[in-house]
């Protein structure tokens, strides 16, 4: 492929005991697009997206992100090289109101330590300010500027899938991952978050999601990934994808059981 | 406008607690309380701690009374055995303790939730015997007696007038500082953790890191409160920081409200009234004592000083109707 991948796997292997949930991946992801994961339940692409935010290690095979191996780097230090992800149960902070949320996704664009915090020192002083500015942005960006001192979780489910990715955002990611944004979302919030998808590529930011809702992903993505139980069975345009016999054949022994 | 009104009335308040505070050890107001307000403000030192460690960041500690016992052991041992001034000994001490924590947190967060638990209460457990045990340096079960007050230059803080403002100011220095990491990016991080982990890695936050910093630093305050106590009382025994002792310096940062720096104090001064009060009740206090606390959690589950807020800020709104409304 040419030259531009964000990120590229290597014969990818993910095995729990004797299940493998990944069966040696090959994938190359082109930098600047909307990418979709598709596949019937139990595909393995949650586990894919747990392995490239580092959640568990990987049994074999590589992970590599603007060509640089993946494989040891711990989660933590993954957000500060520009790859972030979302979660399907949302995971906000409770505890923080809607722009503590998003401030909290600047934490590995700022340095400051314990020691500025507890004497606010100047530097902690610049970066808080720096902080607060930036996370206003990205709450702005998706629309939630009004309900910046609102407890995070105060908002209704759609706003809140919002506000994770506003959150995610904030740590000014070169690759996003999304995982099932559109779930339990209303035509109308779906309509929002395809817009947002559209405005965050425009940014220049790689985006990949894993999502069920077809309608939504044939309108977004520009390339589409299918996997079924672990292995990859096609990729392609949305239009392509939709066609392929293997595909058709994963989906509807599916929904004929 | 309305935070403008808000953060003047705060302002006020914190103004007139600390007319209070510095009136309480003078003979013609309080004066007879100092001992009990000096208690106070060591506990609340202690307590902050455990806020931010339990409150903020979720993780809970049973075995606080050991970093509060290696502080008070330490400043002991160093300044009356080995004539140490205190000074540095209370130095030396806070740094042991929170290089001592720091190292045990590794292994110690490995766990989470009721094995965290057992694992701090069994940290709590063995300190309280190595107090007991090491009799050649503590004193074992009798304690040690005879160590020297703290003091500045020819001021020597021998009298409880004299100590209550040393250590009132300690603990409002140690509750500023702590206010000041809630409010920035180390106390977001700190809460981010408490809401998700999962999510709190993902944005880049070093989890373990910050689990075990905190924890050093909630033991770096209980070992300089454990110092205090040891220079007021110029007497230690193992008693003082037994399994009870952590289950109420936990008792004590619940009714403060974990999830706020200043209820610390409520927190403490709560308790030392409250055992103070009852001591009247003579056997009866344990289960009045028990009796309260249920209360307290059944009716403020965020805690006295949260609920105390809550009904301030209601007055405040309904005083202000009444001033603007014809």
């Amino acid at each position: 492929m040419s030259g531009s991948e964000i990120l590229e796997t290597k014969s990818l292997t993910k095995a729990f005991g004797g299940l493998v949930a990944l069966d040696k991946i090959d994938l190359s992801l082109q930098a600047g697009k909307i990418t979709a994961i598709i596949g019937p339940n139990g595909a393995g692409k949650t586990t894919l997206f747990n392995l490239i935010a580092g959640v568990y290690p990987v049994s074999s095979g590589q992970i590599y992100f603007q060509g640089k191996i993946l494989n040891k780097i711990p989660a933590h230090k993954r957000a500060a090289m520009g790859i972030v992800r979302t979660f399907q149960h949302v995971h906000l902070f409770g505890n923080m109101t809607v722009l503590e949320n998003v401030m909290s996704g600047r934490h590995p664009r700022s340095s400051y330590g314990f020691l500025e915090s507890a004497f606010r020192l100047p530097k902690a002083r610049r970066e808080e300010e720096s902080i607060s500015l930036n996370a206003i942005k990205y709450l702005n960006l998706v629309g939630l500027g009004t309900h910046a001192e609102h407890d995070a979780l105060s908002l209704p489910l759609g706003q809140q899938k919002l506000l994770a990715i506003a959150r995610a955002m904030a740590t000014d990611p070169r690759l996003i991952l999304l995982d099932e944004p559109g779930a339990g979302l209303n035509t109308l919030e779906k309509r929002q978050l395809s817009d947002l998808i559209r405005n965050i590529r425009e940014m220049g930011i790689s985006v990949v999601l894993v999502e069920h809702d077809m309608p939504l992903v044939m309108g977004l993505a520009e390339w589409v990934i299918v996997l079924d139980s672990g292995q990859k069975i096609a990729e392609g345009t949305a239009a392509q994808v939709q066609k392929n016999p293997k595909v058709i054949a994963a989906y509807l022994g599916e929904e004929v059981e | 406008m309305l935070t403008k009104v808000k953060s003047k009335w705060n302002y006020l308040v914190i103004a007139a607690l600390l007319v209070l505070l510095l009136l309480i050890p003078f003979e013609w107001f309080l004066g007879q309380y100092t001992h009990l307000a000096i208690f106070i403000g060591i506990y609340t030192i202690v307590t902050v701690g455990l806020c931010l460690l339990m409150g903020y960041t979720g993780q809970v500690s049973l075995g606080q009374a050991a970093f509060f016992g290696m502080g008070a052991y330490v400043s002991a041992i160093l300044s009356k055995t080995y004539g140490v001034n205190p000074w540095l000994a209370m130095f030396i001490a806070a740094v042991m303790t929170g290089a001592f924590a720091y190292f045990i947190g590794y292994p110690i967060f490995r766990l989470k939730g009721n094995y965290l638990a057992m694992a701090t209460l069994g940290l709590g457990l063995i300190m309280w015997i190595l107090f007991r045990q090491l009799v050649q340096y503590t004193g074992g079960p009798d304690g040690m007696v005879g160590i020297p007050y703290l003091s500045i230059g020819g001021f020597v803080f021998d009298t409880s007038f004299k100590r209550y403002f040393l250590i009132w100011f300690f603990c409002l220095v140690i509750l500023l500082i702590s206010q000041n990491i809630v409010r920035s990016r180390t106390g977001r991080a700190l809460r981010a953790i408490h809401g998700s982990e999962a999510a709190a890695e993902s944005l880049g936050i070093n989890v373990d890191q910050f689990k075990v910093k905190i924890l050093a630093l909630s033991a770096v305050y209980a070992s300089l409160a454990g110092s205090l106590y040891v220079h007021h009382l110029r007497f230690v025994s193992p008693q003082s920081f037994d399994f009870l002792a952590s289950v109420k310096l936990v008792v004590m940062a619940v009714i403060g409200g974990l999830a706020s720096v200043w209820g610390a104090i409520f927190g403490s001064g709560t308790t030392h009234v409250l055992s103070e009060v009852l001591r009247k009740a003579g056997e009866w206090d344990i289960i009045i004592y028990g009796l309260i606390l249920m209360l307290i959690m059944i009716f403020m589950p965020g805690g006295l000083f949260v609920k105390l807020k809550e009904i301030f800020e209601r007055l405040r709104l309904r005083y202000r109707q009444r001033g603007v409304e014809p």
